[in-house]
């Protein structure tokens, strides 16, 4: 009787079940109570909690506590050491061009400084020229996307031969009587060339914040700054951005994150060559970790690595997007 | 003058924005659009380009894969690349392996996040404003910091070198969780209780009545789950040992020491990693893009 007026997916099942007379004598009201709804809950989040405990917060922990210890897993037990891993890490700031850890911090801020430049600017001007487009947004959207779904291997195969001293970017230079150098192979080079094909696997995925942010700037405001005589630049400087900053900080914090924990196409490129020149945080640690079986260090490294990223981007929220870190 | 239809279809609750776009063209259509139409194709260009340049070259042979000039049709045009590659002992197993890894991945991860999302999102028991805190704290987590400890967590789980290894981590991740909080907070509560009148479980409940409710974000969570899966590189890098167990980003990785030289195979071999994820882009792009912008948006 009552089922009759409840929606259609319910209403399909059998109104009462053998089963669901038995679950209504004991599962509604008092009988039952907050016990019963808390356990289904939890039932409910097990592998949930399995997971988030085990390899987020057990792990984290366990990271710090790592980069107190000497441990060469199989060889010999682990030694406490103290502050030793991370007081050996600083004392090479000394000289940080002899210690690889700093050589590849050195490189990676200058990697996250042109990546996420390029990547944001590039990001803007792709929603922007979208915004413009008057048919067939969607597919050149879906276009410019599809560098963001290609995997990271798959591009740095293709990167590996384009960027060869022969190869397609050579020749394409060579149209215009540039002679490109050997990419990947001079140490001047690497690193650049890294940069270029990050911005491109990446900016597209930042285009998207920035059309959804772009579809909320009111209307009115930017035909009212037309009106009042000012050009395109004018409104896209004194109204759009403005008005953009929350999304443009999101845009550089996401950015600078994945940026600074670069991995997969220095090691699967360059491996870190030439001359550490492509050399980065991840593949520092990785290397030291499985190439010198010194974990110890390696958590430590990651330690330094994970409050490099944390300061930046706390820098950045106070620089781009003032509001947000007073209010709160 | 431009004013006055935007106000007044403004106010028929037609968002402003489609509005504009139908009065802009009229007043500006000049060099303004030649500009944009301009950048248009050169970012087509540069966006497609290389993958397409890619595909074609795939068929070429090794001399003509790196020929000076390069040359757009393979000449001869030959399927020996993929060939060999499949003749590789190793390959298929690499493909079937980074397939099992997605697909248990994706399916655990859609089913754990979205009870976990429906236990924070409609129930109310001690504990939960902590968990939901903690979810949201290990989202700002930069994940590759934590590798390290993660590998020996795993070996200390003793399951190092097998699937368990890639896909324990990954079956129910917090960002996954998240969007399925942020999807089934805005349902009506009328839909539980009228279920519960009918005598429905509450597990019932979630898989009858709430997960056909939130398809978008089951969609857009497998769709990420499972392109996160196909591409990864660096944990299967640390968490695998031996060839029969890689995965195809890792094979490829090897495979490419072993042929450095020869790129036309290599790039044959970047096809089977980039072919089969942009056939599901090409299916369900509205689900990759919404899934992108949902998981980012409290990152």
């Amino acid at each position: 009787m009552a089922t009759e007026s409840v929606g259609p997916s319910v209403a399909s099942s059998p109104p009462l079940t053998a089963e669901g007379r038995r679950n209504l004598m004991r599962g509604t009201g008092a009988p039952r109570g907050r016990r019963g709804d808390t356990l289904t809950a939890y039932l409910f989040l097990a592998p949930y909690l399995f997971v988030l405990i085990v390899f987020f917060l057990v792990v984290s922990v366990y990271g710090i506590g790592l980069s107190l210890f000497k441990v060469d897993i199989g060889f010999t037990t682990p030694v406490f050491v103290g502050l030793r891993n991370y007081q050996v890490l600083f004392q090479q700031l000394a000289n940080p061009g002899l210690s690889d850890f700093w050589v590849s911090m050195t490189n990676i801020i200058k990697f996250v400084v042109a990546v996420v430049i390029g990547q944001t600017i590039l990001a803007l001007l792709l929603a922007l020229l979208l915004q413009n487009v008057l048919v067939g947004r969607g597919a050149f959207r879906t276009i410019f996307y599809i560098p963001a779904v290609t995997s990271s291997v798959a591009t740095a195969l293709i990167f590996l031969w384009l960027y060869n001293p022969d190869g397609v970017i050579n020749y394409l230079l060579s149209l215009v009587h540039l002679s490109g150098p050997d990419w990947l192979n001079d140490p001047l080079f690497a690193l650049p060339a890294l940069m270029l094909l990050n911005i491109w696997t990446t900016a597209a995925s930042f285009m998207i914040y920035f059309m959804a942010a772009l579809q909320d700037v009111p209307r009115e405001l930017i035909e009212a700054s037309e009106v009042d005589g000012a050009n395109r630049l004018q409104t896209f400087w004194y109204i759009t951005v403005p008005l953009l900053r929350p999304t443009i900080f999101l845009v550089v914090a996401l950015g600078t994150i994945g940026a600074f924990q670069m991995f997969d196409q220095a090691k699967f490129m360059t491996n870190g060559g030439p001359d550490n020149a492509t050399l980065t945080p991840m593949l520092e640690i990785y290397n030291e970790a499985f190439q010198n079986s010194n974990f110890g260090r390696a958590a430590a490294m990651s330690v330094i690595l994970f409050c490099v990223i944390l300061v930046v981007t706390l820098i950045q929220r106070r620089l781009i997007d003032p509001s947000s870190s007073s209010n709160r | 003058m431009a004013q006055a239809p935007t106000d007044v279809q403004a106010q028929a609750a037609i968002r402003p924005v489609e509005v504009a776009r139908e009065i802009r063209p009229e007043r500006h259509f000049s060099w303004w659009h030649m500009v944009v139409y301009v950048f248009l194709a050169i970012f087509t260009i540069t966006s497609v380009g290389p993958l397409i340049f890619t595909l074609i070259s795939s068929f070429k042979t090794m001399r003509d894969v790196l020929a000076f000039p390069p040359s757009l049709i393979p000449n001869p045009a030959v399927v020996t690349n993929y060939a060999t590659i499949i003749s590789n002992p190793f390959f298929l197993r690499w493909i079937l392996n980074a397939f099992i890894y997605a697909v248990v991945a994706t399916i655990l991860n859609v089913v754990f996040s979205s009870m976990a999302g429906y236990a924070l999102s409609r129930m109310n028991f001690p504990g939960k404003e902590l968990i939901f805190l903690a979810t949201l704290s290990v989202m700002m987590i930069p994940l590759a910091v934590t590798l390290i400890p993660k590998f020996l967590v795993v070996n200390g789980l003793g399951v190092i070198n097998t699937y368990w290894a890639l896909i324990l981590p990954a079956m129910a991740q917090p960002f996954s969780v998240f969007i399925m909080v942020q999807f089934m907070k805005g349902l009506p509560k009328e839909l539980e209780e009228s279920a519960k009148i009918d005598g429905a479980s509450t597990w019932r409940t979630f898989f009858q009545i709430i997960l056909p409710q939130v398809k978008p974000a089951l969609t857009a969570v497998a769709i990420l789950t499972f392109q996160g899966a196909w591409n990864d590189f660096q944990w299967p890098l640390v968490a695998l040992g031996t060839q029969d167990m890689y995965t195809l980003p890792l094979g490829l990785f090897f495979f490419k020491s072993a042929h450095y030289t020869e790129y036309n195979l290599l790039l044959a071999g970047s096809m089977f990693n980039t072919i089969p994820i942009l056939l599901l882009f090409f299916i369900f792009q509205r689900y990759f893009i919404e899934g992108a912008v949902s998981s980012g948006v409290k990152g």
